[in-house]
């Protein structure tokens, strides 16, 4: 029980006071499983939208495949049905994995001469894991998509 | 050393006219690695080799900017919607972490 309540302790502490120590070890320890972009998928969302509330929506439609046979080569297609006008654009999709060691595949910052909210591409995903689309909409608000995909061979190393 | 990479911009669909939205497709040969697997031959893991940053622009504007990491897979592909101005050139630049420049770019000329 003492170790198991010390390490309780140790986790608490580290949290709060001892945070920047303790990412760099981290690092230091963490480096060969986990790559040097280490982030988790809350983290990623936080420094994305700053701690402001994220809605799922329906206006965006991800399209990832249900079942991914090469988690090297998993296909995302992302379309956000919102106008993109001069004072009302879509201003950022970024697409967000949960499970990978770096969850974030790509930041995708996007102008009213794009016309349309799409963006597409190709990630890899180490295991079954779910698929995240964030959407930053000129107004500041953020919305959001997820949909999990089922991955026979992982593909991240 | 700054090699010329192999890219491709794609233009869908082939006619277009001034006013439509196409989809520009970039694809480049590229092996971004991720810093977490082992060579086979040398039994020593790879260093991290990804593109990070890449920026669609039309005559000089920039109209997308991307932030990549080494999640997206080896020889990449991004598609992006560009709403057809006028006749032009389409120009992607992309940086990868060791600091390596290249640039790609396509004449855009819609018919009408």
């Amino acid at each position: 029980m003492k170790r198991r309540n010390f390490i309780k302790s140790m986790m608490a502490v580290s949290a709060v006071a001892v945070t920047p120590v303790v990412l760099m070890a981290k690092d230091e320890t963490k480096a060969k499983k986990k790559g040097p972009n280490d982030l988790t998928v809350e983290a990623a969302i936080k420094a994305i939208t700053g701690g402001k509330e994220v809605k799922k929506s329906d206006k965006i439609k991800l399209t990832v495949p249900e079942i991914a046979e090469n988690g090297a080569v998993v296909p995302v297609k992302v379309q956000v049905d919102h106008p993109m006008e001069e004072s009302n654009y879509v201003k950022a999709i970024h697409v967000l994995n949960t499970k990978n060691g770096n969850s974030r595949c790509a930041d995708v910052m996007l102008t009213p001469a794009n016309g349309k909210g799409y963006f597409a591409t190709r990630v890899k995903l180490s295991s079954t894991q779910e698929v995240v689309a964030l959407v930053e909409l000129s107004d500041g608000t953020f919305i959001k998509a997820g949909k999990s995909v089922k991955v026979t061979i992982g593909g991240c190393g | 050393m700054a090699e010329a990479r192999k890219s491709m911009i794609k233009i869908k669909p082939k006619k277009y006219k001034t006013g439509d939205i196409v989809k520009v497709d970039f694809i480049v040969i590229h092996p971004m690695d991720t810093g977490l697997i082992k060579d086979k031959k040398t039994g020593k893991i790879k260093p991290a080799h990804y593109i990070d940053n890449i920026t669609f622009s039309f005559d000089g504007k920039p109209f997308t900017t991307m932030k990549v990491w080494e999640t997206v897979s080896t020889n990449p592909y991004f598609s992006v919607n560009y709403k057809v101005t006028g006749k032009g050139k389409i120009t992607v630049d992309y940086t990868d972490n060791t600091g390596e420049k290249n640039t790609k770019s396509k004449k855009l000329k819609p018919k009408d």
